[in-house]
C-alpha cells in the first residue's frame, strides 16, 4: 500500500469520526473510562468487557469507538489513584505510583497528574505511529502464514504470555495458559463437528463465551478482592499547577521515545499487556538515567517512563489484533470478541476486505488521545472527587452490571452462571498467584491452536515435519521452546555458566519489585 | 513467612488438583470417538489436542506439587498457617458475606422477583451490612437503614431504566 493511500484513508477515518454522535461517544466513553480506571478495583478489562454488553445494539464502528475510548481512558485513569492514593487504579499504573505518589506527598500532585497526562498522550501517539507503520507490513507477512505458522503462533502466544505475566513463577503462568486452552476445548470443534466436554448441556455446545468468562474473571473476582480488603488510604488533594512545563517534557524526550517504543513492542507480544509495558519502560529508563537516585522518590523521568510505556501498549496491542486476530492484551481480547459480535473480521484478510478499518482505528486512538489530554489537563481537580466514592456503594452496582452484562448478549441465565463460576475460580487462582492474562489468551487462542494443529497434520498426511522446517514455523517453534527451557532453573544455570565461561556475563541489574499478578 | 507458607501448602494441594484434572481430561479425551467410520485419520481425531493439554496440565500439576514438597518442612508450614484463625478473620468475614449476598441475588432473586426490586434489595443489603455490621467505623442504625434503603431504591430504578430504556437491553 502506498504512503499516500494510507494518508488518504487516515483522512477518511478522521472525517468519519467528525459527526456529532461520534464526538459525543468519544466524550462520554473516555470520561467513563477515566473514572473506571481511577477507581481501585475497576480495571480496563472489566470496563471494556462490561461496555461490550451495553454497545450490543449500536452500529459496529460506534461500538468499537466507545470500547477503544474506554480502554485508553481507563489505562490513563489508573494513574490518578496511583498518584493520589498510592493504589494503582489498574495494574498498568503500578509503576506510576513509585514516583507519582512521592511527588504528591511533596505537594506536587497536580503537576504529577499533568505530567502523567502528557506522557500518556505522547505514549499513545508513539504507539499510533508504530501501528500505522507496522500493521500493513505485518498484515502482508501474515498472508504467508498457513496452519503450521498459526499453530505455533498460538502456542508461542500462550507460552510467552505465561512466562512474562508470571516472571517469578513461570510454571503458574503455563498452568494458567493450559487452563485457558482447555476451556476453549469445550463445545463443538470445527473440523469434525464433534461436541467435546459438553456433559450433555446444550448451552455448552457453542463453547464458553469469552465475555461472561472475562466479566467473571476480571469483574466478580475483583469485587470479591476489593470487598475483602480493608478500607483504602487517604486521598492527597492537589493545589499546585497541573499543566506541565514544556522544558520538563522536552528534557525527557529520549525517555519518552524509548518508553513509547518499548511499550509498543510489549503490546505486540500476545496477551502481555500494559503493566509489563510500564514496568519494562520504567526499568529501562532507570538503567539509562543520569538521575537514578531520584527513581522511587518522586522522579519526573520515572513517572514519564511508566505512563508513556503503559499507554503505548494500547496501539501496540492493536497491531496483532488487526493483523492476526490475536490479542496483545486482555482488554484487546475483549475488543476482538466485540469485533466478531459486530461482524468485523480482524486478521490477515482485514487489509483486503476492509482496509479503511485500520485507519479508522488509528483515528479513534488519535481522538481519544485528544480527549484524555483535554480531560486530564482541565478536570484534574474535579475528577479527584470520584475517589471519595465508598466501595460499599460502588461494588454492588458493579456486581449488578456483571450480572446484566453477560445476560444482555444472549439472554440466557446460563451465561450469568458462567460469569459466577469464572469469578470464583478467578478469585481463587489469583489468591494462589496464578496470572489471569494467559487464561484469557488461552480461551481466545485455543480454537486456533487445535484447528491448525490437526489441519496442518491432515495437509501433510500426518507428517509433523512442516511444523519444524518451514522458516516462520521454525523461528516460532525455537522461541517457544527456548522460553520454556529458560523457565527451568537447571537450564538457566547452564546458560549462565556458558555465558560466564565465554566472558559475556554481567552484573545483574536491580529492577523494581513487580507483582506477578495481572 | 506466613504468606510463603500459605503458598507452599496451597501449591501442594492445587498441584494435586491439576494433576488429577489433567489425568481426567486425558482419559476423557482418550475415550472420545475416533470417527474411523467417517475416514478421520488418527492425527485429526477430536481428542488429540485435549489429550496433549491434559497431559501437559498433569505434568505441570505434578511439578508444582513436587516443588512444594521439596521446598522444606511441610509440616512446619502447615502449623504456621493457623487455619482456624484465618477463617475467623475480618477479611474472611467480609469475603464470605459478599460472596453469599452475590450468590443469593443471582441464584435466588434475579428471575424470581421483578429486576428492579431484586436489585434494590441487593444494593440495600450490601450497603447496610457493610456499613453497619462489618464496618471499621460506627454508624447509627436509623441513618444506615435509611441511607441504604434510599440508595437501594435509586440504584434499582436507575439501572433498570438505563439498561431497559437507554441501551434497549433485555433484563433477566
Amino acid at each position: 500500500m502506498l504512503f499516500s493511500e494510507g494518508l488518504a484513508m487516515l483522512g477518511d477515518g478522521i472525517g468519519h469520526l467528525m459527526t456529532l454522535s461520534n464526538l459525543f461517544t468519544i466524550a462520554w466513553a473516555t470520561l467513563l473510562g477515566i473514572i473506571i480506571g481511577m477507581l481501585p478495583g475497576l480495571t480496563a478489562t472489566m470496563g471494556v468487557a462490561l461496555l461490550v454488553t451495553l454497545t450490543y445494539n449500536m452500529p459496529g464502528d460506534q461500538a468499537i469507538l466507545s470500547l477503544i475510548c474506554m480502554y485508553v481512558g481507563a489505562i490513563y485513569g489508573g494513574s490518578r489513584s496511583a498518584i493520589l492514593l498510592n493504589i494503582p487504579g489498574t495494574p498498568a499504573s503500578a509503576a506510576t505510583s513509585l514516583d507519582g505518589h512521592p511527588l504528591a506527598k511533596k505537594g506536587l500532585a497536580g503537576y504529577a497528574m499533568g505530567l502523567a497526562t502528557t506522557s500518556s498522550a505522547i505514549g499513545t501517539v508513539v504507539g499510533i505511529f508504530c501501528l500505522a507503520l507496522l500493521a500493513p507490513m505485518l498484515s502482508e507477512l501474515a498472508f504467508d502464514f498457513g496452519s503450521y505458522e498459526f499453530f505455533w503462533l498460538a502456542a508461542f502466544g500462550v507460552v510467552i504470555c505465561g512466562k512474562l505475566t508470571s516472571p517469578t513463577d513461570a510454571l503458574k503462568g503455563y498452568i494458567s495458559g493450559i487452563l485457558g486452552l482447555l476451556v476453549a476445548m469445550i463445545g463443538m470443534e470445527s473440523l469434525q463437528a464433534y461436541q467435546r466436554f459438553t456433559f450433555d448441556m446444550p448451552e455448552l455446545s457453542g463453547g464458553v463465551g469469552i465475555i461472561p468468562a472475562m466479566v467473571g474473571a476480571f469483574g466478580f473476582a475483583e469485587i470479591l478482592t476489593v470487598m475483602r480488603n480493608r478500607k483504602d488510604s487517604q486521598v492527597i488533594t492537589s493545589k499546585d499547577r497541573v499543566i506541565p512545563r514544556f522544558v520538563d517534557v522536552w528534557r525527557y524526550r529520549r525517555t519518552i521515545f524509548r518508553s513509547g517504543i518499548i511499550g509498543t513492542l510489549v503490546g505486540i507480544i500476545p496477551g502481555v499487556g500494559e503493566d509489563i509495558g510500564s514496568w519494562a519502560s520504567y526499568a529501562a529508563a532507570r538503567r539509562a538515567s543520569k538521575e537514578k537516585e531520584k527513581f522511587g522518590d518522586g522522579s519526573y523521568e520515572g513517572l514519564t517512563a511508566a505512563e508513556t510505556g503503559n499507554s503505548a501498549v494500547i496501539p501496540g496491542a492493536m497491531i496483532p489484533v488487526l493483523t492476526l486476530a490475536i490479542p496483545g492484551s486482555t482488554s484487546a481480547a475483549v475488543l476482538i470478541a466485540a469485533m466478531f459480535i459486530h461482524d468485523i473480521q480482524p486478521g490477515p484478510t482485514l487489509m483486503i476486505q476492509n482496509p479503511s478499518f485500520l485507519y479508522q482505528v488509528i483515528a479513534m486512538l488519535l481522538f481519544t488521545t485528544l480527549a484524555i489530554t483535554a480531560y486530564g489537563l482541565s478536570m484534574s481537580k474535579l475528577l479527584i472527587k470520584v475517589l471519595s466514592i465508598p466501595r460499599e456503594k460502588l461494588m454492588p452496582i458493579v456486581y449488578i452490571l456483571c450480572v446484566v452484562g453477560p445476560f444482555a448478549i444472549t439472554q440466557r441465565m446460563f451465561d450469568v452462571y458462567v460469569m459466577i463460576f469464572f469469578g470464583i475460580a478467578g478469585f481463587i487462582l489469583r489468591e494462589l498467584k496464578f496470572p489471569m492474562a494467559p487464561i484469557v489468551l488461552g480461551i481466545i487462542l485455543g480454537t486456533l491452536l487445535d484447528t491448525n494443529l490437526r489441519r496442518g497434520l491432515m495437509l501433510s498426511g500426518g507428517d509433523p515435519a512442516p511444523f519444524f522446517t518451514r522458516p516462520i514455523s521454525m523461528v516460532l517453534c525455537a522461541v517457544t521452546f527456548l522460553a520454556i527451557l529458560l523457565s527451568i532453573p537447571l537450564f538457566r544455570k547452564m546458560v549462565a555458566s556458558l555465558f560466564a565461561s565465554i566472558g559475556l556475563s554481567r552484573a545483574p541489574v536491580k529492577t523494581a519489585d513487580k507483582p506477578s499478578q495481572l | 513467612m506466613k504468606n510463603n507458607s500459605r503458598l507452599i501448602v496451597s501449591d501442594l494441594f492445587i498441584g494435586a488438583v491439576f494433576l488429577a484434572l489433567g489425568l481426567i481430561v486425558f482419559y476423557s479425551a482418550w475415550n472420545m470417538p475416533r470417527l474411523e467410520t467417517r475416514g478421520v485419520p488418527g492425527y485429526a481425531i477430536p481428542g488429540l489436542v485435549p489429550m496433549i493439554l491434559g497431559a501437559c496440565l498433569a505434568l505441570c500439576g505434578f511439578l508444582l506439587s513436587l516443588r512444594s514438597i521439596r521446598s522444606g518442612d511441610l509440616a512446619a508450614h502447615f502449623r504456621s498457617l493457623e487455619i482456624p484463625a484465618l477463617f475467623r478473620s475480618n477479611e474472611m468475614r467480609r469475603l464470605l458475606t459478599m460472596l453469599a449476598l452475590a450468590l443469593f441475588y443471582t441464584l435466588g432473586m434475579v428471575g424470581r422477583l421483578p429486576f428492579w426490586i431484586a436489585t434494590a434489595l441487593f444494593t440495600f443489603a450490601v450497603i447496610f451490612i457493610f456499613e453497619y455490621f462489618i464496618s471499621d467505623k460506627q454508624h447509627g442504625l436509623a441513618r444506615c437503614v435509611t441511607l441504604a434503603a434510599v440508595e437501594g431504591v435509586l440504584v434499582g430504578i436507575a439501572i433498570t431504566w438505563i439498561f431497559q430504556d437507554g441501551f434497549l437491553v433485555r433484563l433477566p
